[in-house]
This record gives structure tokens, C-alpha cells and sequence, in this order.
């Protein structure tokens, strides 16, 4: 006790220089708590995109390119699913909801899907959250659109704006449809996820953009004019497709799972793949791992950075301190008390530079789990420490008092080789 | 109370002439002895083996009875915290702490020299007040930082933290090198009457020969040592 109080006395002493020293080690434990934060949050948010899916059913091509082109909306799939073998494998025994999925439509360059009203109900992404509405409410007509977060932000929409919808992806398209108005009528609330990238209209309206039902579209079109929405529900907003990008499946209970991905991969009709996606989820999470590998290398090599920043100044200032040490050797302190002396210091300087860089750590999630959110899609979790976490933390200390041990040591012969007799 | 017989001891081990070689030497309790000689004549040295910090390589050390030669090194270590008390030629504080602090500092590695200074005083802060006020440095003095006192008001803190606990030996390694003629002889006599009161025995080391004659027994180390001055 009376040597920890030395020690902070000592420190307080020097305390330009400790300061110093307990930024650096605060920083660092800032950065990589943060980063460890980020990366854990992130893989979680990840895997989360989508969730309470049992199955993503899709034309055959790899798990990733699948998982890709259904729930991120990147790259294309290159076959549809016929509409009888969806509607077929709809029907099987256990098969509690299916979503159809019919997507390669875009508008200013952001995803359009095509799908049915299920969609609202069923599907879910985080920790089994369902879509909820921020403004207005699911499509009831052909021409109705529902607008993710971000596009009704980016693009400054709002309920009861016009959206032209184009046929084929990209900014620009020979086909701008300026005849084809949908009507915002619902927003949904922010997810993180590509959902709120998406623009939403019912399956049948994907065939009216490429031209197909073309008296079923005047019809629909008259009505949302001149009637009142509520009753028209009637309205058939699934239609007749040939083909859709892919489908979602969610059983009665998980142990259907397996048996309908065999059947699916096995069905004979059509060469249809079936994933899981937490599965497939995992496998890209894997192909990335590298970059996370990289980022927490390099917030280690700065933990280790700063605190041999500390053993450079207790080293360096353990000279000028040998009067000190031979003071308290001469009021009866051990040698054992100042090998404690000095490691109680390092101990002291990494401890308080750990809570220095929790708290920091803490101002800077609070200050950057909003950007985050908004333009990365990556929910941060501003919780108590992990005990992951706390086990860093004590990784720190630990390494913080083993480098402690080294100025410690050094201290320890000085104080028996000098005695009281200092000649400097 | 002191007794050296036979001591001789050298630094290094291929040292021809010994730094220390003295046949005899007794101090009695309670005694104030000048210890005095040239430079390099081995003050610090004696000093060092007074305190039980360097072993002599012949001959015995004994203190209060206790052949200190013989004892381990923490049980040496031991010794000193409880019944010696040393004042350095200067630099002698803890700069981070306060007069009071410094002072306490004396006694809080020796249950023993606590036990003693508790005997006079409720607090061991009350004792380094008592033992500071003793010495002249009253008041807010006694809480000031420590460098803001002057050198000889330092040396009276230095003092005051060798002498709490009351230990049976004082040893003073030039105290006064850094104060003028008067306050010398100033602090010189208050060293006495703090060594009287706690009936200390007082090894004052120094080369400063006007400050012989306060002390009663002298001792001139080259002359100890057979008329001979050590060299390396």
C-alpha cells in the first residue's frame, strides 16, 4: 500500500512525461477495442442481414454467388427459377411461408424487387426483427411501391411521390418506362441492411416494366386514380411469371431443413440449389477474415508499440531516479520493495492508460455508432464490456507488467549495487 | 555499541591495497563522533559498511552487539531500517513528497522505529511534526513542496527522518557541505541535541576540520588506518 502510494506520488511527479506515456497506452487500447468492437459488430451485423430464413432457393450456380445475388443484390443470376417449380416446391409438406424474389430491375441505380406481400410479414433480418414500417404501409396495388430507408433518404422521396421504374440494372437504361409511374406508399424503417437499398413492388408489376400484361396495367392504373385503396385488394399482384431470381423458405420447424435442401438439389425438373444461409453467410465472412486478421495485427503492434513506449521512458528515467531508489534503500526499503516500486509504476500507468482507453473507446462508439449505422449498415452494440473484451483488457495489463518487469529488474541491481552511495 | 576489529575491504578482488583496513575501532551509545580524512581516504566506504550495505572480506562489524557481517542480506537490510538512521550530503528528499511525508518515510519500513515513534505521539505525522518543530521548521514549512525549502531547511527534514523512531545509531555523510559557516554549526548543534534527547550515538563523517572541535571524540581515518591512505 504505502509503496503504490510512492509509486503515484513518484509518477505524479514525472507527470508530463507519464501522461504522455498513458495517453499513448490509452489510445492504443482505444484502437483496439474499437476496432475489435467493429469487427465483431460488423461480422454480427453480417450475418444478421438476414435472418428466420431457412432456405434460399435459387438456379444453380455456387452457394456464394447465390447468397449474393438474393440478399446483397450484387452480381446476377444468370438462370430464374420457373414459376411451376416454385410454386411446386411452395407446396411441400413443411413449408410454412415462401417469398418469391424476382430482381435485375433497378431505379437510379438501386435494387428493385419484385415479391409478395409475405415479404412484410416474413421476412427478417437481425436478431429475427421483422420489416417495420416508418411511414405508410405495404403495397395493395399493381402500381404501389415501398421505398427501403435509404432510398426514400437519399433520393429525398416521399409518401405519394411518383417513381419511374426502369427495366435492367444501372444508372442509365434504354428502357426508362416515363409511362410507368409507381406510387410511394410506404417507407420502411432503417435495418443496416441491403433492404434498405431496395425498392419493393409487386411481383406482377416486374412483368408490366418489361412490357408484358399491358391491359391489366390501364386497369390497375384507373383504379389507383379513381377508387379508394381499401377496396381493391382484390387486386392479383402476383400474376403469372415464367421465371423468378429466387425464393425464400421458411419451414414449420428446422428439421424440415435438410431434407427439402436434399429433395430441391436433387429435383429433377430443374437444376435448382438450395442454402442455408447462415451457413453460406459464414463461408463469405471466412473469405474476408483475412482483412480482419489485418486490422487486429496491426491494433496489437500498436498495443505492443505503446507500451514500449513505457519501457523506453521508465528505462530512461530510472537514471535519474537512482538518488530516489538509494533514499529508500536507506530508510529501509528492500531491494524486493524496489523491484515492487517500479513495477507497481508500469502497473499504474497501463491500468489507469486501460481506463483512459475504455473510456475513450466508449465517447468514440457513442459519437460513431450513428455514421456507422447509416453508411456502413453496421449496427454497433454500445453494451457493457464482453468478457472477450475483459479478457483483452487483462491481456494488456499482463503485458504491461511483464515489460514492467524489465525497468523493474534493472532497478533491483542498481539498488544493490549502489547501496546508499550514489556518485553521480 | 560499534566495534570493528580486523576490517579490511576492498571493492574489487584484484585490489592490492585495501580501501579499509582498520585493526580496531569502539564507539560507545550515546557517543558524538567526527569521523574526518582527505578525499578518497574511505569515508563513503566506512560508511557503506556501517550500514551494513557492503560486507567487509575480513574481520567483524558489530552493532549493538550484533556481528552485522554475519546476517543475511535482507536481515542486514532489516537492521538498518530499524536501528539506523542516515543523512545524506544533500539531494536528500523525496521531491514528490512533503516535509511530513519525507519525515514519516523513516519509520514506515520498520515496525520497530514505528513502535517507537507511536510511544511519543498519537500519529506518526504528529511525530515528524514534533521532531520538525524540534528542528526548527514549523508551520506551514512542514507541508510546503520540498523544493521550495532552502538547502538548510532540507538538511533539518533529512534530519528529522533519520532521527523518528529513535534508532541507535545516527550517521551523518557530510550533512553540512552544502550550508554556510554559521548554519553549519547551527545544524551541527542541533544534531547533538536531538542525538542527547533520544540518547543516539552520532557518526558524523565529514572533511570540514572547523567543525572538530564541537565534537568530543574525533577520529581521522588515515590516521586509524595506520598513518596509511588507500589507493586503487
Amino acid at each position: 500500500m504505502l509503496l503504490l502510494k510512492l509509486a503515484a506520488k513518484s509518477l505524479f511527479n514525472r507527470k508530463a512525461s507519464a501522461l504522455l506515456t498513458l495517453f499513448t497506452i490509452a489510445i492504443s487500447v482505444m484502437l483496439l477495442m474499437s476496432i475489435e468492437r467493429v469487427r465483431i459488430d460488423a461480422k454480427s451485423s453480417f450475418s444478421n442481414t438476414i435472418s428466420g430464413t431457412d432456405l434460399i432457393v435459387g438456379a444453380r450456380t455456387g452457394d456464394i454467388q447465390l447468397l449474393l445475388s438474393s440478399v446483397f443484390r450484387i452480381g446476377h443470376a444468370n438462370n430464374g427459377v420457373s414459376w411451376q417449380s416454385y410454386q411446386y416446391i411452395a407446396k411441400q409438406r413443411g413449408v410454412s411461408w415462401s417469398i418469391p424474389l424476382s430482381l435485375g430491375d433497378s431505379h437510379k441505380g438501386l435494387a428493385v424487387l419484385g415479391t409478395n406481400k409475405d415479404y412484410f410479414t416474413h421476412y427478417r433480418f437481425g436478431k429475427k426483427q421483422p420489416l417495420s414500417f416508418a411511414n405508410g404501409h405495404e403495397f395493395n396495388h399493381l402500381f404501389d411501391v415501398v421505398l427501403g430507408a435509404d432510398v426514400a433518404k437519399s433520393l429525398g422521396y416521399q409518401l405519394g411521390d411518383k417513381v419511374v421504374i426502369a427495366h435492367g440494372m444501372g444508372n442509365t437504361s434504354f428502357h426508362n418506362h416515363d409511362d410507368n409511374p409507381f406510387t410511394v406508399v410506404g417507407i420502411l424503417q432503417a435495418t443496416g441492411t441491403p433492404v434498405d437499398k431496395t425498392l419493393h413492388i409487386p411481383l406482377a408489376a416486374i412483368d408490366e416494366i418489361h412490357g408484358g400484361h399491358n391491359h391489366q396495367h390501364e386497369k390497375a392504373n384507373d383504379h389507383d386514380h379513381d377508387h379508394d385503396h381499401d377496396q381493391h385488394d382484390a387486386v392479383d399482384l402476383i400474376g403469372t411469371p415464367k421465371q423468378i431470381t429466387a425464393f425464400l423458405l421458411g419451414f414449420d420447424s428446422p428439421l424440415y431443413t435438410l431434407q427439402v435442401r436434399r429433395n430441391i438439389n436433387q429435383y429433377k425438373e430443374e437444376a435448382l440449389l438450395a442454402i442455408m444461409p447462415g451457413v453460406t453467410l459464414r463461408e463469405l465472412w471466412e473469405m474476408l477474415s483475412i482483412v480482419e486478421k489485418i486490422l487486429l495485427l496491426f491494433s496489437i503492434v500498436v498495443v505492443i508499440i505503446s507500451l514500449l513506449g513505457m519501457l523506453t521512458s521508465l528505462l530512461s528515467s530510472l537514471n535519474q531516479r537512482r538518488r530516489e531508489l538509494a533514499i529508500l534503500r536507506s530508510v529501509g526499503a528492500r531491494p524486493w520493495h524496489i523491484f515492487t516500486l517500479i513495477s507497481a509504476e508500469s502497473l499504474l500507468i497501463t491500468g489507469l492508460g486501460c481506463l483512459v482507453g475504455v473510456a475513450l473507446f466508449y465517447g468514440l462508439m457513442l459519437f460513431g455508432a450513428g455514421y456507422l449505422q447509416s453508411h456502413a449498415g453496421i449496427s454497433l452494440n454500445i453494451a457493457l464490456l464482453s468478457a472477450y473484451e475483459l479478457m483483452l483488457l487483462a491481456a494488456i495489463m499482463f503485458a504491461g507488467f511483464i515489460v514492467g518487469l524489465i525497468p523493474a529488474t534493472r532497478a533491483y541491481f542498481y539498488s544493490l549495487a549502489d547501496g546508499m552511495s550514489i556518485k553521480i | 555499541m560499534i566495534t570493528l576489529s580486523n576490517v579490511l575491504f576492498k571493492w574489487h578482488s584484484q585490489q592490492t591495497a585495501p580501501t579499509i583496513n582498520i585493526a580496531q575501532l569502539q564507539i560507545d551509545q550515546g557517543e558524538h563522533v567526527f569521523l574526518h580524512g582527505p578525499s578518497g581516504c574511505g569515508k563513503s566506504t566506512l560508511l557503506s559498511l556501517l550500514a551494513g550495505v557492503a560486507t567487509p572480506n575480513k574481520g567483524t562489524i558489530e552493532l549493538l552487539g550484533k556481528a552485522i557481517n554475519q546476517l543475511s542480506n535482507s536481515q542486514r537490510d532489516r537492521f538498518r531500517a530499524d536501528h539506523i538512521g542516515y543523512i545524506f550530503q544533500n539531494f536528500n528528499l523525496l521531491s514528490y513528497l512533503s516535509p511530513i511525508e519525507n519525515v514519516t518515510l523513516g519509520c514506515q519500513f520498520s515496525p520497530s522505529r514505528k513502535h517507537h515513534a507511536l510511544q511519543n505521539n498519537a500519529t506518526i505525522s504528529a511525530e515528524a511534526s514534533r521532531l520538525l518543530t524540534a528542528l526548527g521548521l514549523t508551520g506551514s514549512l512542514q507541508h510546503q513542496a520540498v523544493g521550495e525549502l532552502s538547502i538548510g531547511q532540507q538538511q533539518r527534514v533529512a534530519a528529522a527522518r533519520a532521527f523518528i523512531g529513535s534508532p541507535e545509531i545516527i550517521i551523518a555523510d557530510e550533512p553540512t557541505s552544502a550550508l554556510d559557516t554559521q548554519n553549519r554549526q547551527a545544524f551541527v548543534k542541533l544534531l547533538f541535541a536531538q542525538a542527547t534527547a533520544t540518547n543516539s550515538t552520532l557518526v558524523f563523517v565529514s572533511h570540514d576540520e572547523t567543525l572538530r572541535s564541537l565534537f568530543k571524540r574525533s577520529i581521522d581515518l588515515v590516521e586509524l588506518q595506520g598513518g596509511r591512505h588507500a589507493t586503487t
